[in-house]
């Protein structure tokens, strides 16, 4: 069995929140991008910041009011909570559905009853949900292109740094499939692997808010999977997109790879 | 393939789920050519020493030799020549049936084989299978797991109660199919617990009881063990009897028909009818036992 089959048979039990998700990227990233060209915001929001504590004005001034410009607009659409919320959904449900719910519903003991290796499967897994990822990524990359083009002005700046935030978040997308992958890998049912999967991610998510609100437990930062996604401090200028793929990568490699070395030695079901 | 070894081998298998014994201590064989049963109740072992059998569960102890090879670092290459039906066959729901079989003919990566045959005499028609199978009854979706499990021509056949949601006549052109893949020497490892369609296919009976395998014989001579039913019907109530070189053992069959028993005949027949001529009989009947007798003889005090 080659990965386009596999894949093909992926697309098709995910495909409707995948195309859901696709639409609502790509409406979002239009949706910003002409709201914040039809009003100047700039000015009120500045004198609404000067009211808040140091820490509160650094924290909305890099995450919200930076993307009052057209471009930050454009890095908005990866940041919002509903987009992260949505990624992150999808990277969870692949693994849970294709792992835990067949082992339950006993079509992944069939499918390894067949003359497949089980981490040729676990490729066949991963693989397929990197490219639903990519797919998702790259409606995302052609939401935020279009809106550039139809009301703000395109440049190969501006959609480099649109290329960069895009796979940064590919990336992050792919982290949170592959530690799904390893938890599924090891869990014994769909909904105790759906659960930690989200949970871990929604305690990421929160410690790295306080993180970034309170001084004492920035040191923790590096330690935060949400550190490494940082799409508007790519189109500011100011990622490292190096370190940031690297840790990535390496961190969903390592997942992938206990998940292969748990999954060969577990019982079906 | 070396042929004068069984097609399976299983020694001493043994595994635990935690602290509770899935199987315990399980050696059999089994030869080509033949159609070997499982029988047991629920929760038994029969469905874990299958799954053994497929490298899906690893085992704790024990050996496991399929078409000569050992199992574990051969699973994928000795999977090749197997089909597999589970018991409660469920297909990708959402799936058509058409891209069910493609997809495992491609996971396979064989060509069609026997699929538009089998296809036909289960009566799948093409609408059928562009349908998903999410909208599939019961009997539809065993129908297309018999197809998967046979469509290449394995050589052996692995089958988890698969006439469970077939009508009879479907059922019918299983055991048709099943003896013709016997004809060709194909060979089939059988699980079930419907008893006349044990009786009807299976070569040798393995009996598991609380995951050990408590006998491994053929139908007749399990049937042998058990020695002959005896029906009698008296005019008056049964005297016990007492005799020398037989004994009757009474079966409760749960019948209020007064002066009316049914005995397991154990040793000498001759000396039990000799003994039973001096009663008053009304009516009375010999025969071999039914599997389910076998059944009860093994199972009654669990």
């Amino acid at each position: 069995m080659n990965l386009l089959s596999y894949f093909g048979m992926v697309w098709k039990t995910n495909k409707a929140f995948a195309l859901f998700t696709m639409g609502l990227l790509i409406a979002m990233q239009l949706l910003i991008l002409n709201l914040v060209r039809s009003f100047d915001t700039q000015v009120m929001m500045e004198s609404f910041l000067t009211q808040l504590p140091k820490n509160m004005q650094l924290f909305l001034k890099e995450s919200f009011f930076s993307t009052l410009t057209l471009d930050g607009a454009a890095a908005f659409g990866y940041n919002h909570p509903m987009v992260i919320a949505l990624i992150i959904v999808n990277a969870i449900n692949i693994p849970v559905r294709h792992i835990s719910r067949e082992l339950e519903s006993g079509t992944l003991e069939l499918l390894l009853s067949h003359p497949v290796k089980r981490h040729s499967f676990m490729f066949m897994l991963w693989g397929s949900g990197i490219l639903m990822l990519l797919l998702i990524t790259v409606s995302a990359f052609l939401g935020s292109v279009l809106g550039i083009y139809f009301f703000h002005e395109l440049s190969i700046t501006i959609v480099s740094r649109v290329l960069e935030i895009s796979l940064n978040m590919w990336l992050f997308s792919i982290l949170v499939l592959s530690y799904t992958i390893l938890i599924s890998s090891k869990a014994k049912g769909g909904s105790l692997a759906g659960n930690l999967s989200a949970m871990i991610a929604f305690v990421f998510y929160i410690v790295f808010l306080i993180s970034q609100l309170w001084d004492s437990s920035a040191f923790v930062l590096p330690y935060n999977i949400f550190y490494y996604y940082e799409p508007q401090q790519i189109m500011l200028g100011r990622g490292h997109a190096g370190l940031d793929s690297l840790v990535l990568t390496g961190l969903s490699g390592l997942c992938f790879g206990l998940s292969v070395l748990f999954f060969n030695r577990r019982d079906i079901p | 393939m070396n042929s004068s070894l069984p097609v399976i081998r299983v020694e001493n298998l043994t595994k635990f789920y935690g602290n509770t014994v899935g199987v315990n201590d399980v050696s059999f064989d089994v030869e080509q050519g033949e159609i070997f049963g499982f029988l047991g109740p629920n929760g038994a072992g029969k469905t874990t020493i299958i799954r053994l059998l497929l490298d899906l569960l690893k085992p704790d102890k024990g050996n496991i030799s399929i078409f000569g090879k050992s199992l574990y670092g051969n699973s994928k290459e000795i999977r090749k020549l197997c089909g597999y039906l589970p018991g409660e066959f469920q297909a990708y729901k959402h799936l058509t049936g058409y891209e069910y079989l493609n997809l495992f003919t491609d996971l396979r990566k064989s060509d069609a084989g026997d699929t538009s045959l089998l296809l036909e005499s289960f009566d799948l028609k093409p609408k059928d299978l562009k349908r998903k199978s999410s909208q599939y009854s019961r009997g539809m979706m065993q129908k297309l797991g018999i197809v998967q499990a046979l469509m290449h021509n394995p050589k052996l056949i692995i089958l988890d109660e698969p006439t469970s949601g077939l009508d009879p006549l479907m059922q019918e052109v299983f055991y048709e199919l099943i003896f013709k893949k016997l004809s060709e020497g194909t060979t089939i490892l059988f699980s079930s617990h419907n008893l006349p369609e044990v009786e009807k296919l299976c070569h040798r009976l393995a009996i598991i009881r609380q995951g050990e395998i408590v006998s491994v014989e053929s139908i007749d001579s399990l049937k042998a063990k058990v020695g002959h039913i005896m029906e009698l019907t008296l005019s008056q109530p049964y005297p016990k009897l007492t005799i020398s070189g037989a004994e009757l053992i009474p079966i409760d069959t749960g019948t209020v028909n007064e002066n009316h028993y049914v005995f397991q005949i154990k040793g000498e027949i001759n000396k039990v009818l000799q003994k039973v001529s001096e009663l008053s009989v009304v009516d009375i009947t010999i025969s071999r036992p039914s599997l389910e007798n076998v059944f009860m003889k093994f199972y009654k005090n669990d």
